[in-house]
């Protein structure tokens, strides 16, 4: 990130929080209480601040798993359904192997779920390749039926009936993630977010994969004339993509839920698109960037529980976020040559 | 059977109006992904505009107005400052999902559904003479206004598209942006104004979600902007086409409904379908090969 860039996302953070203000402001009937809830409360003892950091670990998965799509130029818009099948494939198979050690488990499951839900993604690739279907619709039709069908096995043949709710009955405790610093959520999927980070940013940064991801995505005909086949590495960033999503929803449950539930991980696929769009594409600024995202939707649960903000402000500034990352003329009286890098003007949307 | 078959029509509308606010978009060359945020907030405003006034005009432009206030924002970001119209669209959906349930809480202090019990409410209209016919009458009359509304927008929208000038130049800019440019076209001015169009009829289709059942309730569009556009995408951007993919979406929710109030079976499974169809198509129809992908 170029010194432009990291004042364009001060600005842009500043105007989340900015708005953010201005709304517990306008709503609250006890605004100092309220605002002092919402800006210092998550880090006010360990049990807020340890549920803000597992809340963060989700979505810097599906951050970086959009960063990787987005760096080859692919829009995969399918992270929401790709999630909620790692999820539930997770949950299945703790389920049908529960005589496992969890150490066996673990690789045992986790590879399944990252090919499954990579294949999930990396179909929208085919799709393209073969029928030149654009991946941001196909993506995105799958995983709404992805979705569904996920919904509908919950709801029928997996349903626990005592749950009173949507959710399958939860698999065996010895799988579950240690705690971190209970009695809050943080558990040691943490390690592991990191990890798989930290590991896509030396495949992206430090390999020739990554060289040859980031060259299609900025001129696929250049690409090609390099040798570069451009349909496999479509495919191989889709792939990446739809696991990583996969991981998301996955260490998701064996951290926190033990079972599936249903809607359980709203919002963590359009959600990682914008940390992934904040953090310029780039696998590491995803922490950070994913940290912040968490931090608003824990600071207002903080809100609602400490004054009488409504939990759902956090959507609205988030919101504000999408609205402004991507606005490429935002600061071109700062600077008359654009400062946006790994973004294509708007037409790409609607070509692509 | 036959509330099945005379729940269609009412389970088309909003899909429908949304789907011809999408048309304009999608034939300028834009993808307008907030049409669910757009008829959401449009579903709030109408209906409390309309509890507040007691009239339910002053609720439809209160539902039109916010709509095309967000269709301006839009533009705004995407076209002046050169924004992802997509990224915005997102944010669009988010804004209206926390917002209403935000206002709701605020005013209504509910999160659940808000039950509006002296709103006036939308008449039944009979055509004279059709109802009459035994069996089809009661199919093709007995509807309220707006669902008529909403089959004559599509007559209405097929003239501005093929027979009006303005109709030509969006088309025109939507197929080749820089050749209409060079032909005089203003890109930017048709793009507004096919958003401004897109927010006016998301806007009725809110309307057409919360004023018909007095109701609200958090994210009460439940995918049925996706579902517009991708009517958009399966009706081929061409108003009559858009119509047919609307009726067999609606077609598949009121079976949806039909089916879960007779037969325990989740519903789940014919949510799915409107997205299966769109994506078979999508599969089938004659694609170009990009040069150069494939290889």
């Amino acid at each position: 990130m170029n010194q432009f860039n990291v004042w364009r996302t001060v600005f842009i953070v500043g105007a989340a929080l900015g708005f953010g203000l201005c709304v517990i402001l306008l709503t609250s009937q006890e605004p100092g209480v309220a605002v002092h809830a919402f800006f210092v409360g998550p880090f006010s003892n360990t049990y807020f601040f340890g549920n803000l950091l597992a809340s963060a670990i989700p979505l810097v998965l599906t951050g970086v798993a959009a960063c990787v799509s987005f760096s080859a130029s692919v829009f995969n818009l399918g992270l929401e359904g790709q999630v909620y099948l790692g999820s539930f494939l997770g949950v299945f198979l703790a389920w049908r192997f529960e005589t496992f050690p969890p150490i066996v488990l673990y690789p045992f499951v986790f590879s399944i779920v990252f090919c499954c839900s990579g294949l999930l993604a990396a179909l929208s690739g085919y799709l393209k390749i073969k029928r030149n279907v654009n991946t941001l619709i196909s993506s995105l039709l799958i995983s709404y039926i992805a979705i569904y069908l996920v919904d509908a096995l919950i709801e029928t043949v997996f349903i626990d009936p005592n749950a009173g709710m949507a959710a399958t009955p939860y698999f065996s405790d010895r799988f579950l993630f240690a705690k971190l610093l209970p009695p809050s959520d943080l558990h040691a999927g943490l390690f592991l977010a990191l990890i798989f980070t930290f590991s896509l940013y030396l495949v992206m940064k430090k390999s020739v994969f990554g060289f040859e991801i980031a060259l299609t995505g900025k001129n696929p005909t250049f690409a090609r004339y390099t040798g570069i086949s451009v349909s496999k590495i479509l495919m191989l960033s889709m792939f990446l993509s739809g696991g990583f999503a996969g991981m998301a929803g996955m260490i998701d449950i064996f951290g926190i839920h033990g079972r599936m539930i249903r809607g359980f991980s709203n919002g963590y696929g359009w959600n990682g698109i914008a940390v992934a769009l904040i953090a310029r594409n780039q696998p590491l600024w995803a922490i950070p960037s994913a940290l912040f995202f968490a931090y608003l939707e824990n600071a207002a649960n903080v809100g609602a529980l400490l004054s009488d903000i409504t939990p759902e402000i956090a959507r609205t500034i988030q919101a504000t976020i999408f609205f402004t990352v991507t606005a490429e003329t935002l600061f071109s009286f700062v600077r008359k040559k654009k400062g946006g890098e790994a973004w294509k003007p708007s037409s790409t949307a609607s070509s692509r | 059977m036959e509330t099945f078959i005379n729940g269609i029509i009412p389970m088309m509308t909003p899909i429908l109006f949304a789907a011809l606010g999408g048309l304009f978009t999608h034939l300028s060359g834009l993808l307008n992904i907030g049409l669910e945020g757009m008829m959401l907030l449009s579903a709030f405003f109408s209906i409390y505009a309309a509890d507040l006034t007691h009239n339910l005009l002053i609720g439809f432009l209160a539902g039109i107005g916010i709509s095309v206030l967000l269709a301006l924002l839009m533009g705004v970001l995407s076209l002046n400052l050169r924004a992802n119209i997509f990224v915005v669209g997102l944010g669009v959906n988010l804004f209206a999902n926390g917002f209403t349930v935000m206002l709701a809480s605020l005013f209504f202090d509910s999160k659940g559904t808000i039950f509006f019990q002296n709103l006036p409410r939308l008449a039944y209209l009979e055509i004279p003479f059709i109802h009459q016919i035994p069996y089809l009458g009661s199919v093709l009359s007995g509807y309220r206004l707006l669902d008529y509304l909403a089959i004559g927008a599509v007559f209405l929208c097929a003239f501005i598209l093929y027979k009006t000038p303005y109709g030509y130049h969006l088309r025109a800019v939507g197929k080749d942006s820089k050749a209409a440019q060079n032909a005089g076209i203003s890109v930017y001015r048709h793009r507004m104004r096919a958003l401004v169009l897109s927010g006016v009829f998301s806007g009725l289709g809110g309307c057409a979600l919360s004023l018909p059942l007095q109701t609200f309730v958090g994210g009460m569009t439940n995918g049925r902007g996706w579902i517009a556009l991708v009517a958009v995408i399966l009706g081929r951007g061409n108003p009559i086409g858009v119509f047919y993919a609307s009726l067999i979406f609606g077609s598949a929710s009121a079976l949806a409904n039909w089916l879960q109030a007779s037969v325990s079976m989740s519903p789940k499974l014919l949510m799915a379908l409107p997205f299966l169809i769109t994506l078979l198509f999508l599969v089938v129809k004659k694609n170009k090969l990009e040069e150069g992908v494939g290889r």
